[in-house]
């Protein structure tokens, strides 16, 4: 199994610690929601978290892409540049400006 | 049955107008109170995700009000007291002429006195002075301080009341005053629904919630676009209305002018999340059918709905599919509109603001436009929704709002016939 990034291992420690569960049972193929059991408060409270550990803004539009652990690990390795360690997954895209939010609260 | 409840007279304090005709003559013409947020002292502007808000600009408390408490309560109770006044006025009730022991106070606030609560936590944080916290700062954060002054200022000694459920504040303080009213407890209850917390923090806070929109920051007039394809989360107001409620005896017996009646009401739990409804509408749908047969109306009759539609992807969806599965092939025969669309939301107000375009609906037979409904969203398109002023004579209108904390209301209004 190729070695994981710094930023990957750091995403499922931060998840692991909101989730209150070791964070090796936490995946990059897991869903936030289906599998994680996150509800749409919950990411944004995550991503919140994620934000602050990178110090990063994560704009609302590109909240629609990140479904899944690999999805938050490759958004922020985008974001703040390519990893020294190997990553587990090809090189990240920078994020997509999508015109049509579809996560928000009533 | 029950006596009924009529409503007597309005007020308005909106981002479209100050003053109920004010506010009606802009609503009629679709214009947006939107604008581009003003600044808050030296903080970046550009670290808030969303920078468009319905802020009242042109607001000078001492053009409306007088007395020594004008500058010691919040922004928003001077909306409050703003609008109690106005509708006071145009209801004729004269206290002094009744028994004030059977005039009640209801006042909806989602947020409260936010201005001097920021404040004062800023300064003594910044002072590390504890002894230099303004000796006004608690009876200004107290949650009730605008039912309070309201209150004081009319003289009105019956129930005084303040409900606080968030986005729906003041449907619910409607609700709550026909049941006051309906249960012998007063003759008249001033209702009111205010909130000013376009504050720093607060607007920080729903920022940070991913609640508002976001993507039309330098178009500040498109962003509130309930139903529409584009629609990215909620835009803040601020203001307040109200209504006098009275009961159709005491109102006839001083031959008060009436425009409509409150038929009917609903508060539900949806016991489900705090700040996600349900997805399937069937809350929302039950509190409907609740208030309509509290109203003693069939869903067949009602003519017009004044949505909660607060332009958020998954409230305003949620909104129609319940519409649909109440109202089943009349949701297309109705008509729809979302005050929110040209106001934004003012929370603790929205319920009030939509109760007096009920009420003015009812009078009048005018429907107010949804502004920037351009590109009909296939979840939430209904037939009634109309970017244009629509005129018909209403006999049945229900109003919705729905708070965080998982909670319905709806208030079914009915025209006065004699």
């Amino acid at each position: 199994m190729p070695a994981e990034s710094d930023i990957a291992v750091r995403i499922r420690t931060a998840l692991g610690e909101y989730l209150k569960r070791d964070p090796a049972s936490i995946e990059p193929r897991h869903a936030l929601r289906e599998d994680l059991g996150l509800d749409s408060m919950a990411t944004i409270e995550l991503l919140f978290k994620i934000e602050e550990v990178f110090d990063l803004q994560i704009p609302d539009q590109d909240l629609q892409q990140l479904t899944k652990v690999s999805d938050v690990i490759a958004y922020v390795e985008g974001r703040v540049g390519r990893p020294a360690a190997p990553a587990s997954k090809p090189p990240a895209k920078p994020p997509a400006q999508r015109p049509a939010p579809r996560k928000k609260k009533g | 049955m029950s006596q009924r409840i009529v409503i007597t007279g309005l007020g308005a304090v909106s981002p479209i107008g100050i003053g109920v005709a004010q506010f009606w003559k802009a609503a009629l013409e679709g214009r947006s109170g939107i604008s581009a947020i003003r600044p808050f002292d030296d903080l970046p502007l550009e670290a808030y995700r969303s920078r468009v808000a319905g802020q009242i600009h042109d607001f000078t408390p001492a053009q409306y009000l007088d007395g020594p408490h004008v500058d010691r309560v919040d922004r928003y109770a001077q909306f409050a007291l703003v609008a109690a006044k106005e509708a006071l006025a145009d209801s004729g009730l004269r206290i002094e002429r009744e028994d004030p022991h059977r005039i009640g106070t209801i006042v909806g606030a989602g947020m409260g006195g936010m201005v001097m609560g920021e404040r004062e936590i800023t300064q003594l944080y910044r002072s590390q002075k504890p002894n230099r916290v303004h000796p006004n700062f608690i009876p200004t954060i107290t949650l009730n301080s605008a039912s309070g002054i309201v209150a004081m200022v009319h003289g009105a000694k019956g129930p005084n009341l303040t409900i606080s459920t968030a986005c729906s504040s003041s449907a619910h303080a409607i609700g709550q005053a026909l049941l006051t009213i309906r249960a012998g407890r007063a003759d008249a209850v001033i209702t009111v629904g205010a909130d000013a917390s376009i504050t720093p923090l607060v607007f920080a806070g729903f920022c940070s919630l991913r609640a508002l929109s976001t993507n039309f920051n330098e178009t500040p007039e498109k962003a509130s676009r309930p139903f529409d394809r584009a629609r990215d989360g909620f835009v803040m107001g601020e203001g307040a209305g109200a209504l006098i409620l009275e009961s159709l005896a005491h109102a006839k017996k001083r031959k008060a002018r009436i425009y409509a009646e409150v038929a009917g009401y609903a508060a539900t739990s949806e016991a489900h999340h705090m700040v996600i409804p349900r997805e399937d509408g069937l809350e929302v749908a039950e509190t409907m059918s609740l208030a309509l047969r509290d109203a003693q109306v069939s869903p067949t009759q009602v003519d017009y709905i004044n949505a909660h539609a607060t332009s958020t992807p998954i409230g305003d969806a949620v909104e129609v599919k319940a519409l649909r599965h109440l109202f089943k092939s009349r949701a297309d025969r109705m008509l729809v509109n979302a005050t929110k669309s040209m106001i934004g939301h003012t929370l603790g107000a929205a319920g009030a603001l939509g109760g007096v375009a009920c009420a003015l609906a009812l009078e009048t037979g005018q429907i107010h436009p949804t502004v920037n409904y351009e590109d009909p969203d296939p979840a939430c398109a209904l037939t009634g929704i109309s970017t244009e002023t629509q005129e018909r004579s209403i006999k049945i209108a229900l109003l919705n709002a729905f708070g965080f904390g998982s909670n319905n209301a709806a208030v079914v209004f009915k025209k006065y016939v004699r």
